[in-house]
């Protein structure tokens, strides 16, 4: 029997206030260089406008390719290389999108490219791989859809945890959640990730599988509070989290093995989402126990249960308990 | 014992339905061959690949209100609905999408496009409709020489050749009168020939024939093959002499003719040329039906020589409802406007027992003989036809005389090679991830590692079957999430695993372990299972497209990965308990 980490008895938990200064300096890092940089670049999704990806035949001069852009009055455009040297992608804005009049809406700015480069290198140097236009409003739309998307999963996983558990778990959860979705920004922000509709995917995912973790972590907690009664909270998670040692390791090798064969062989269109993944890998599993677990042994501190054991007892036990609890105290 | 057997009836019966869901099946669908569009049965397997897969084109079309605010919007969208849908078919495109998204949107997907300009152009043009006279002056049959002639200089020109849109300038002989120039430059963009006035439209030049080419190219193979099948039925056909005068029978009423659908095939691309027009004796035009009629278990086409001046157009009319009447039978009835009924008043008194031809962009929807002289309210008798007949023609007449504008808010194309690429990646990630995984559940828990694994074969097997049976889109982030999901489903199993080796640590019997592992594990599996399919749930809700088919496949993938590991998995155990009797130990 191969075993790793079998009957650890780490002490995670004390570890919480340098980790917590450790993850508040990431965010801020992560959140300032976004910041210097203007802010999160945001996909076309989002912003509205146009993106084309372009594969050549031969390699093409990029300075070549933006003159001619230029010259041909796509202004502005923002040329990138794309996998391979031949592959580039063009984005630019619609400079009549706040007109909103012009008939053929976004897609007239992708016409122009490719008859500008077409006039330029030649019809057959270059074939259009993938072409994007969205308008403005749609764009907004679509970023407030996000928000609103990641605000009921909040919403409803406070409600699911607050049935399944208790309303402390709920909240901490929430709260171990809401840090992933500000590393992650942080994380995208230094990667220098384009913010598309499959990163926000992807975001999802993550606050899904960071739950996903703090709910193994918190099931074996409120497991644990009807095994070991009168056990200080902050010893029972320190051993739920030491119980849930194995799995967590073996759950995020294959997860990571699978992030990483995305990375590594699914394509440069689907990189963002994988690398996002991959980060949350780590983020989720950093939020459930110093995040999650730190949240809830301070919750019980500032709000002490009342009497967990005698809601879940039967009525008839009260009369037995008191000296049970004068001991454990 | 029993129960094993029930177990293992349950696993092979979703096996079964699996392989059942996943077994490629013939499709019957509309193609574009050699620029026409015929039915075609093609086998294919039932999962639907996204536009970002198989390339194609995604459109966002919404109610263009810059000119103007629209009084009744969802009504309107309703209606522009069935013109896009019918101009969508007409472009031949298999398995297209038309639906409406949201209060003034509607969503365009075309798989396979490889003229989004065109089709750009077909689907926002506004519909327009026309009353047309048909022809008594056996216009046609006195054509029949000339018609004849274009057809043997022509005909084998165009089976060798390819898309018959090639046909040149064609130009909607009619413009008609007292229509606004927009929409007599839109006259014809339904019959294939019309692209040219759809490009017209869209005003372009040169460069844009260079990229057409360059589309062309890309899906060549493709295109090749199409073509070699077509050349090869213009090949069978005996001679093209006299092809117009054996093809046409005469119809029921003047003006009117019957082809077989193998012949409406040959000829409708000449029809478009402009010396087919020509050879028509002056003021007069040739349109097709909209409809196929069966009889007989031949399918037949009209064919309609009509005045080319319409007596009216669609801007006159206001209103059209469907109506049922005990002896009138179902009706259509339509409401001009004060000035279009006026027209129509003169026009219709003028031509009494003639038969009226009801166009909608070039094509003959109906053609009801005219009974008396109409004013500003008429109806149209269907005789026989259904009151879902008379509802559809209603919605065609309002669709045709009221057009939204519509306006592109998003397009997304994707050329087929980059979708194709995207799949073999895909699929190599998925490989490798498959690989990966397995070898570390093997390597970690031995024999309850190949348990494990054995149940993931069985997890993709049944997500794949459950993305076939609720007609899901695979797309690339959804390929993503499946290989994804497949790091992720075997955490179940992990966590039941893990299980088993505290309860075997508390020195308990193997069987009881299992049995304790399963049931300990439980509470954590449903729970953070739920928690992920609340997130997925968010997802589909408000995602679109790529985002929505991500959902789907997390949604698909956690059913099977609870199912697999809490039933599947626990089946194995089972049946590996029940051959060894009483076993000592447990490789895990």
């Amino acid at each position: 029997m191969l075993r790793i980490f079998h009957d650890t008895h780490y002490d995670f938990i004390k570890w919480w206030r340098a980790m917590a200064i450790a993850t508040a300096t990431f965010i801020i890092v992560g959140m300032g260089a976004t910041l210097l940089r203007g802010g999160l670049r945001y996909s076309i999704d989002f912003t509205g406008g146009t993106l084309m990806q372009l594969a050549f035949q031969q390699k093409p001069d990029v300075a070549q390719l933006r003159a001619a852009l230029d010259a041909g009055g796509v202004r502005d455009a923002e040329i990138t290389q794309f996998g391979s040297d031949r592959e580039f992608t063009v984005r630019a804005q619609d400079e009549n999108a706040s007109a909103g009049a012009s008939t053929h809406g976004a897609e007239s700015v992708a016409r122009r490219v490719r008859d500008v480069l077409a006039q330029r290198f030649g019809a057959s140097a270059f074939t259009v791989v993938r072409t994007e236009a969205v308008g403005p409003r749609v764009g907004s739309e679509l970023r407030r859809g996000a928000i609103i998307a990641i605000l009921v999963s909040f919403a409803l996983t406070l409600i699911y945890l607050w049935f399944r558990f208790e309303w402390r778990f709920g909240l901490a959860a929430v709260i171990a959640t809401a840090h992933d979705i500000f590393t992650t920004i942080a994380f995208i922000g230094l990667m220098h990730l384009e913010v598309s509709l499959t990163v926000i995917a992807a975001i999802l995912t993550v606050i899904g599988y960071s739950l996903n973790d703090t709910i193994i972590i918190f099931d074996r907690v409120r497991e644990n509070l009807r095994k070991h009664r009168g056990m200080p909270l902050y010893d029972l998670v320190n051993l739920s989290v030491n119980e849930t040692l194995p799995r967590s390791v073996l759950t995020h090798a294959t997860t990571l093995g699978a992030t990483l064969a995305l990375l590594l062989f699914a394509g440069e269109v689907i990189r963002p989402f994988a690398w996002v993944m991959a980060f949350g890998i780590f983020t989720g599993t950093f939020s459930s126990i110093y995040v999650a677990s730190a949240i809830l042994i301070w919750i019980e501190r500032r709000y002490p249960r009342p009497a967990v054991d005698a809601r879940r007892a039967p009525a008839a036990r009260p009369a037995v308990r008191p000296d049970r609890t004068l001991a454990a105290s | 014992m029993n129960n094993l057997k029930s177990r293992l009836l349950v696993i092979g019966a979703l096996i079964l339905a699996s392989l059942w869901a996943l077994f490629p099946r013939t499709v019957v669908e509309r193609v574009k061959r050699d620029g026409v569009f015929v039915t075609d049965t093609v086998r294919r397997v039932p999962l639907r690949r996204g536009l970002d897969l198989q390339g194609g084109m995604h459109l966002t079309l919404e109610v263009d209100e810059s000119k103007g605010a629209i009084a009744n919007k969802n009504d309107a969208v309703e209606r522009a609905l069935t013109v896009v849908r019918n101009r969508i078919d007409e472009l031949g495109v298999s398995e297209p999408i038309v639906q409406k998204a949201g209060e003034d949107r509607i969503l365009v997907e075309l798989p396979g496009v490889d003229d989004p300009a065109r089709a750009q152009a077909v689907v926002q043009k506004a519909a327009f409709l026309e009353f047309q006279i048909t022809d008594k002056t056996q216009a046609l049959e006195r054509s029949l020489g000339k018609l004849d002639a274009v057809a043997a200089q022509r005909l084998p020109a165009l089976a060798a050749r390819t898309p018959a849109t090639a046909g040149g300038a064609v130009a909607a002989t009619t413009t008609p009168a007292g229509s606004t120039g927009a929409s007599g430059g839109l006259g014809g963009l339904l019959t294939p020939g019309g692209d040219t006035a759809a490009k017209k439209t869209v005003a372009d030049s040169a460069a844009r024939a260079g990229k057409r080419t360059v589309a062309a190219g890309t899906s060549a193979g493709r295109d090749s093959a199409r073509r070699d099948s077509a050349t090869d039925t213009a090949a069978k056909l005996p001679t093209t002499k006299g092809a117009f005068s054996k093809a046409i029978i005469s119809g029921r009423g003047p003006g009117e003719y019957v082809l077989t659908e193998a012949d409406y095939l040959k000829l409708q691309p000449l029809l478009d040329l402009p010396e087919v027009q020509a050879a028509m004796p002056p003021g007069k035009v040739l349109r097709w039906g909209a409809d196929t009629l069966v009889q007989g278990g031949q399918v037949y086409r009209t064919l309609y020589a009509l005045d080319s001046r319409p007596i009216i157009t669609g801007e006159y009319l206001t209103d059209a409802r469907p109506a049922s009447d005990p002896t009138e039978g179902n009706t259509v009835q339509f409401t001009l406007s004060r000035e279009g009924g006026r027209r129509f008043q003169t026009e219709t008194a003028r031509h009494i027992k003639d038969f009226m031809a009801v166009v909608l962009d070039q094509r003959v929807i109906t053609a009801p003989v005219i009974e008396s002289a109409i004013g500003t309210n008429g109806q149209i008798r269907l005789g026989g036809g259904s009151l879902q007949a008379a509802q559809d023609l209603a919605i065609v007449l309002k669709a045709g005389a009221l057009p939204v504008p519509l306006r592109v808010a998003e397009t997304r194309e994707v050329g087929p090679s980059l979708g194709r690429d995207s799949i073999n990646k895909g699929i190599a990630a998925g490989v490798v991830a498959v690989l990966v995984v397995v070898v570390i559940m093997i390597a970690y828990y031995r024999f309850s590692g190949v348990l494990a694994v054995g149940g993931l074969a069985l997890y993709v097997l049944y997500t794949l079957a459950t993305l076939a049976g609720f007609n899901a889109t695979l797309t690339l982030p959804g390929l993503a999430g499946f290989v994804l999901s497949i790091g992720i489903a075997v955490d179940a199993n992990v966590l039941i695993f893990e299980r088993i080796r505290e309860e075997l640590d508390t020195s308990k019997s193997v069987r009881t372990a299992i049995d304790e592992g399963f049931r300990h594990a439980l509470p954590a599996i449903v729970d953070s299972n739920v928690s992920t399919a609340l997130t997925a749930l968010v997802l589909y809700s408000f995602g679109t497209g790529p985002v929505r088919g991500f959902a789907v496949t997390l949604l698909a993938g956690i059913a099977a990965s609870m199912v697999t590991a809490i039933f599947v998995v626990r089946t194995f155990y089972l049946l590996w308990l029940s051959r060894a009797r009483a076993p000592r130990a447990l490789s895990i």
